[in-house]
């Protein structure tokens, strides 16, 4: 599988090769140049003088914005360009574009967190009561449980469990094969526990009464008190799982 | 327009008429946990409150109820003859020697389980339930066709469980179908063994009520008078003695309108004594 990053990557790349190396476009009374600062100068000149070229007398004393496109400035190849320009087509002025406000990667994450949830629609099956012998709950994608899930029964989800109250039945999340889900409870003493296709049953009941959880390691099923292990707490703003 | 005809309504426990007797089924899921012991107990205990009650046989095919109340050699027809209209109730309910107001309609040995239908014990209910005070069903051991005919004729249900495991997980079971049919059902905790749960080698009757989570209404602790009275067929409430006797006679109490009735727990003789010492400065 691969991270959004990764994919993101990939999308730059393939957008970098269709891009020409400068282009250009009127803005009310500019030339508004945009140009790719990693290729050669030497290649940005020669683009330019070819695009300018064509546009004969409109060159002269005309105003253009010469856009690299990045935040940090390339101050030295515009100003050579500019000068360029100037001396060989006549242009007025040479500008850089009005530096956009980029909103922060901090900002956006603040947006993220105080725009509203409204119209998120939830993945997760939430019931209220007791899970008795024999009886089976199966959800698509997450699953709450607000009670207790008694020994005999069995709750699966396609992703995470989470049981708030006492586990004592066979449990298994990430069904049928997706490993990276937890299962938590409350009071943790499951029969049997199940994540993807890995299973776990027998395991030792845990003295405390504190709430566990149980994820994969290395391929193994581990269980942990899950307010030290604060598996989420490591996740700086709140996201959908 | 097609008129709301009265009569093809279903008969819901809210159509049927108040003065109609309380039909309760005793179930457990597993067998051997008590079921028709608390039956015959607590239909004799609640006939000595002068309610009129007969107990029926359920486990048809392997009676017994009969046996235990020591009417054995007086049947003549059973609870399929009743139900199938071969004969009237008054001749299937056998009287009780000793005890006054208090009937038996046996099982019928040689049938088998599916000679009765659900819907055949819902007409039978109405019959049933005119003619006494209470009707107690002693449900077969199971959750199939003999446990779905108690069922179907009861409005109450009361679960027996054993302070073992496996009991625990078959009254759970069952606990589940009975609310899925909108019965809900009380716990009785039968066969305590005190010093036992002291040890820790039987579960704790609170560690069953954690986990069935249903109304408590008696505590019965394990008693060889059961045994005896079972073998020779005398009701085990009329033995001055017998704790799981009492036990039953209070179980009675609370279903007859006394629901406050405080629960006793099972207590071993020497933890007893034990505080007793304590209390008179004898012990550490
Ligand atoms: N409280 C008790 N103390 C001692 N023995 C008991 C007690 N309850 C039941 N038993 C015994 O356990 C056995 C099974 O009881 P029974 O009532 O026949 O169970 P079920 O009808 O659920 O199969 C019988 O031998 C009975 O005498
Ligand atoms: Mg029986």
């Amino acid at each position: 599988m691969s991270s959004p990053r990764k994919i993101r990557q990939q999308m730059e790349e393939k957008a970098n090769q269709e891009k020409a190396s400068v282009r250009l476009k009127g803005l009310g009374d500019s030339l508004y140049v945009t140009l790719d600062p990693a290729r050669p100068p030497e290649q940005l000149q020669k683009e330019l003088d070819r695009l300018f070229t064509r546009m004969k007398h409109l060159a002269v004393n005309a105003r253009v914005i010469l856009d690299t496109g990045e935040q940090d400035s390339h101050g030295d190849l515009i100003e050579h360009l500019g000068k360029f320009l100037k001396n060989t087509f006549g242009v007025g002025s040479v500008l850089e574009p009005p530096r956009k406000r980029l909103v922060s990667e901090e900002q956006a994450r603040r947006q993220d967190m105080e725009s509203s949830w409204h119209n998120y629609r939830s993945d997760v099956l939430m019931l209220a009561g007791r899970v008795r012998s024999g009886q089976n709950v199966t959800a698509r994608k997450h699953l709450l449980i607000m009670g207790d899930v008694n020994p005999g029964a069995v709750i699966s989800a396609g992703g995470d469990i989470l049981v708030m109250g006492r586990l004592r039945g066979i449990a298994a999340a990430g069904q049928p094969d997706n490993q990276d889900v937890i299962i938590l409870a409350l009071d943790f003493q499951p029969t049997q526990i199940q994540i993807g296709g890995v299973m776990a049953a027998g395991l030792p009941p845990s003295p405390r009464k504190v709430p566990e959880f149980a994820y994969m390691e290395n391929g193994a099923i581990v269980v942990e008190d899950y307010l030290d292990a604060d598996p989420f707490g490591r996740l700086t703003w709140p996201q959908v799982r | 327009m097609i008129p709301l005809t009265p009569h093809l309504l279903p008969l819901t426990p809210y159509t049927r008429c108040i003065l109609d007797g309380r039909i309760i089924v005793i179930t457990s899921g597993k067998g051997g946990v008590g079921k028709t012991t608390a039956t015959a107990s607590i239909g004799a205990a609640l006939a000595m409150e002068g309610k009129r009650v007969v107990v029926i046989d359920m486990d048809i095919g392997l009676r017994n109820l009969d046996v235990v109340m020591g009417l054995e050699n007086r049947i003549i027809y059973n609870v399929v003859d009743a139900v199938k209209g071969k004969c009237k109730i008054k001749q299937a309910a056998i009287k009780d020697r000793r005890i006054e107001n208090l009937y038996l309609i046996p099982a019928s040995q040689s049938d088998n389980k599916n000679v009765l239908s659900p819907e055949e014990m819902v007409g039978f209910r109405e019959i049933i339930s005119k003619e006494f005070d209470y009707v107690l069903m002693d449900c077969p051991a199971g959750i199939e066709r003999g446990f779905e005919n108690s069922v179907a004729a009861a409005d109450e249900a009361i679960v027996i469980c054993a302070p073992e495991v496996s009991s625990v997980r078959d009254a759970d079971r069952v606990i589940g179908l009975l609310y899925a049919r909108s019965i809900t059902p009380k716990l009785v905790v039968n066969r305590i063994v005190p010093e036992m749960v002291e040890r820790g080698d039987m579960l704790n009757h609170s560690d069953v009520v954690d986990v069935l989570s249903i109304e408590l209404i008696g505590l019965v602790p394990m008693d060889d008078q059961v045994v005896v009275c079972t073998n020779t067929g005398m009701p085990l409430v009329l033995q001055k003695k017998s704790l799981a006797g009492e036990a039953f006679r209070r179980i009675a109490l609370r279903i007859n309108g006394m629901a406050d009735l405080p629960i006793e727990v099972p207590q071993s003789q020497s933890r007893f004594w034990k505080k007793l010492g304590t209390r008179l400065g004898l012990g550490k």
